[in-house]
């Protein structure tokens, strides 16, 4: 038995596989385990191939994981759509539909399951399918039987007695086909662990929009788009309740806008988007830098560049999170690395957006936003909730709105707020709101939208160190993919091999002294992420002294990366002749920095 | 303006003026209320989260042709048929005067402009007739050459319970053609309460809109009699239920 098991199902849009993966998460959250359930799909709405993967263990688990325990294919074509997104291996049991015939894949076990048979000869219809699939699963995975059928029921008791007893014969069927056919416990679930609670289920989009809540967020202006859409259809049921109101804007410029009026208003305002939306975003933006107004905009990023690939996971949006608006514009940008981090991510956001008086960008991504953590509930014990400066009775009576403070941040006031009015602007403008078009007074501004930000480049807590200070070699990775470098850092260390790994949460501006400090020790660094360029590499070449061997790992979108690459790369680190610890003060040949694969 | 709201009585405080950007969109600046000068187009928008989030502010928005029926355009529409309490002006004096005279969308056919030396070929638009086709519940026009009638249109325009839009046709003096200044305004304006028009009469006031740009109506062309809900109003209901 195992006590951590990846399972892959692919099969046309209407074979219930998405939901057969979500009784399994379900059922296993229930019985104490861990699970993660990522879903992926062609674009269509209906139709089309869909598949989803599950990772269930006894601890926490990181990451989708890499190459299947077992497989299951409805039929060979869309189970190949997916390609590397469900890796087949010699280790792999892998379960097809009978009809659909055998293919030469090199893995342990194959079995040809009369999948489609057995679903029409126990329930007379085809498409209890994935019924069957999960009394497989019960028969072989080790997933209770009985929490199942449980699952079944609340599931298709509201569609009649008819269907349920349908599908709990081929549920039966399935079982019984797995239990006259017995496999290798290796492919069999153990226990959870002695002290297991049921474990919550949640996803990214859904703890974000909580996370707004809980940061009192009282307006959300935005615009449907795959894959961030959910957090406004979250909102949309809640934040009434919170005193606060909702627009479904006629597009995302209007969405982002309304935002801001919002919050020059007074409220907590957020948007939510995805890259072609951020790009629409982008001049409002600079209007929330330029009027120093607390905006968070999430953008839920998919693949790209324009349409890209919406269904997909990517993290590349980050130069447009970082670079776009134009002008001298600045604004904090921030990643959660997995699905109960969005919550103090979100958080985190509305706090700086709302102490710093600018708007935050956080850079969530398609797998965090949509993917199914069984975790552990969320708790909100100890977290801080910030609120803007707002002027005081003295401060209104001579009310500044720019004022210049030690900090850069001034005391910020609100319609309805006697002696407080303002021209808030995009149109440059002196400490008094008045429009200036004077170098002096626009250096000064700059500097001041600039400089207040500083203090976030010490804030410790948003950067992440694992693993023996003195190593020599680093990993640095954020978002979704800091999972995968967790699991490997662990690998790595079991096999001896001394790796420290540094997740930041703040992604810029770039804290040059955090990452330098962690550089210190190192020969070699490798940087992983999800973008063609590899962009945060890139960014901290810009910003800080990187080490004398400083490489990326970067995959296009859609493409996994997996604990197991990271370390294979770490092993070929650790034999190389390399070069003798240095800090270079010039940036890095072109040749030490390209891409290794 | 300013006698508009002088007449209205809110104080400054209370009201948020809202623009975009432009020569007419300077005006949030010369006023003691909050101001709020966005980016070109957008201003709508950017007027309605500020009306959400808080339904007790006056929010005036404020802009040109441009700014409104142009880079903006797209925003009109669903600023009418959302119906929240706002007063929107255009300042429409059918030229981008602060880019130093280029084609706006309500320039005329056949106008020479410093971006269509050979004459405009484009139909400009009529702002009076897509607004009162939108469904916006208040649609007037007035010129700065009569003060008294146009202060009154804005005040009316501000006590109408919904979106309410007031055209202003509005002379550029350094760009703008002879017939569109002040004193030709004066001589050219038929005010449309000396035609008996009823303003609650909403095909007749479409009727006398397709004139905009030949004939130079004043005054209220459609008030509906009946004003529907506003939208802020269902705020405070789902807020209440909720609670």
């Amino acid at each position: 038995m195992v006590s951590d098991l990846i399972i892959g199902m692919a099969g046309s849009g209407g074979d219930g596989i998405v939901s057969a993966g979500d009784a399994l998460i379900a059922t296993a959250a229930e019985a104490g385990y861990y699970a993660m359930l990522t879903k992926s799909f062609g674009s269509q709405i209906r139709g089309g191939e869909s598949s989803c993967r599950l990772r269930v263990a006894t601890g926490p688990v990181q990451n989708p994981g890499g190459v299947l325990a077992i497989a299951v294919a409805l039929n060979w074509e869309d189970f190949g759509r997916f390609g590397l997104e469900l890796p087949v291996g010699p280790r792999t049991l892998l379960i097809h539909e009978a009809k659909s015939g055998a293919r030469p894949l090199n893995v342990r076990l194959a079995i040809a399951a009369p999948i489609e048979e057995l679903s029409v000869s126990a329930a007379g219809t085809p498409r209890a399918k994935n019924s069957v699939v999960l009394g497989l699963l019960a028969g072989w995975a080790g997933f209770d039987a009985g929490r199942l059928l449980d699952r079944l029921r609340k599931k298709l008791g509201r569609k009649g007695e008819e269907v349920l007893a349908a599908n709990e014969r081929a549920f039966a069927a399935g079982l019984d086909f797995a239990r006259g056919r017995p496999v290798s416990e290796e492919f069999r679930l153990g226990p959870p662990a002695a002290d297991a609670r049921p474990r919550v289920i949640r996803d990214g989009n859904e703890v974000c929009a909580s996370a707004a809540l809980f940061a009192g967020c009282q307006f959300f202006g935005g615009y449907p788009i795959t894959p961030a859409t959910e957090i406004m259809q979250i909102l949309q049921k809640e934040i009434w309740k919170h005193g606060g109101a909702l627009l479904q804007a006629e597009d995302e410029i209007a969405g982002i806008g309304a935002a801001i009026g919002a919050s020059f208003a007074g409220k907590k305002a957020m948007t939510a988007t995805s890259g072609p939306g951020l790009s629409l975003k982008t001049e409002m933006l600079g209007l929330a830098s330029a009027a120093e107004l607390p905006l968070v905009c999430v953008d839920v990023q998919r693949g790209g560049p324009s349409t890209g690939m919406p269904t997909k996971r990517e993290q590349s949006d980050l130069f447009a999170a970082v670079f776009s608006a134009h002008g001298d514009s600045v604004r904090p940008v921030l990643a959660p690395t997995c699905v109960a981090d969005t919550f103090t991510v979100t958080l985190d956001a509305f706090n700086i957006a709302e102490a710093y008086q600018t708007p935050v960008l956080v850079l969530s991504d398609q797998e965090i936003a949509q993917r199914k953590e069984a975790m552990d509930p969320l708790s909100t014990e100890g977290l801080k909730v910030v609120d803007r400066r707002r002027p005081t009775p003295e401060e209104l009576q001579h009310y500044v709105r720019f004022a210049a403070t030690d900090t850069g941040v001034s005391p910020i006031s609100q319609p309805g707020m006697p002696g407080g009015a303002y021209l808030a602007a995009g149109i440059e403008h002196d400490e008094s709101g008045a429009p200036s078009s004077s170098g002096q007074v626009h250096a000064r501004m700059n500097d001041k939208r600039l400089r207040k930000l500083d203090p976030l480049k010490r804030r410790s807590d948003l950067f992440r160190v694992e693993g023996p200070d003195d190593a020599t070699l680093g990993l640095i990775a954020w978002g979704s993919v800091a999972g995968i470098c967790r699991e490997a850092l662990g690998l790595a260390a079991a096999e001896g091999l001394k790796v420290k790994l540094l997740v930041p949460r703040l992604l810029y501006p770039v804290a040059e002294e955090i990452f330098e400090a962690f550089f210190a020790s190192l020969r070699t660094c490798l940087v992983v992420e999800q973008s063609q360029q590899g962009q945060f590499h890139r960014i901290l070449r810009m910003w800080t002294e990187v080490p004398a061997e400083f490489f990326s790992l970067a995959e296009s979108g859609a493409n996994p990366i997996t604990p197991a690459d990271v370390l294979a790369r770490l092993r070929a680190f650790s034999t190389h002749d390399s070069l003798p610890v240095q800090r270079l003060p010039q940036r890095p040949q072109a040749d030490l920095v390209s891409r290794m694969r | 303006m300013c006698r508009a709201l002088a007449a209205v009585g809110r104080p400054p405080h209370e009201i948020a003026f809202v623009s975009g950007i432009g020569c007419s969109s300077r005006i949030p600046g010369y006023s003691t209320a909050y101001g709020f000068n966005t980016v070109h187009g957008r201003a709508l928008p950017i007027a309605q989260g500020i009306k959400m989030a808080n339904p007790e502010l006056l929010v005036l928005v404020a802009g040109g042709d441009g700014d409104g029926f142009s880079i903006g355009g797209g925003h009109i529409p669903h600023a009418v048929r959302r119906n929240l309490d706002l007063t929107y002006l255009v300042m429409d004096n059918h030229i981008y005067g602060l880019t130093k005279g280029q084609l706006s969308p309500t320039t005329h056919r056949g106008a020479k402009t410093a971006s269509s030396s050979f004459g405009s070929f484009e139909q400009p638009v009529n702002p009076l007739l897509y607004m009162l086709a939108y469904g916006a519940g208040f649609v007037a026009q007035g010129v700065p050459g009569d003060i008294n009638g146009l202060a009154s249109l804005i005040e009316e325009a501000i006590r109408y319970p919904g979106f309410a839009y007031v055209n202003i046709q509005s002379p550029c003096v350094t760009f703008g053609e002879e017939a569109d200044q002040a004193k030709a305004q004066r001589l050219a304006m038929r005010p449309l309460a000396d035609e008996g028009h009823d303003p609650g009469d909403r095909l007749r006031a479409m009727d006398l809109a397709r004139g905009y740009g030949e004939v130079l109506h004043t005054g209220v062309f459609y008030r509906n009699p009946e004003p529907p809900p506003v939208w802020e109003g269902r705020i405070r209901e789902l807020q209440e239920a909720a609670l």
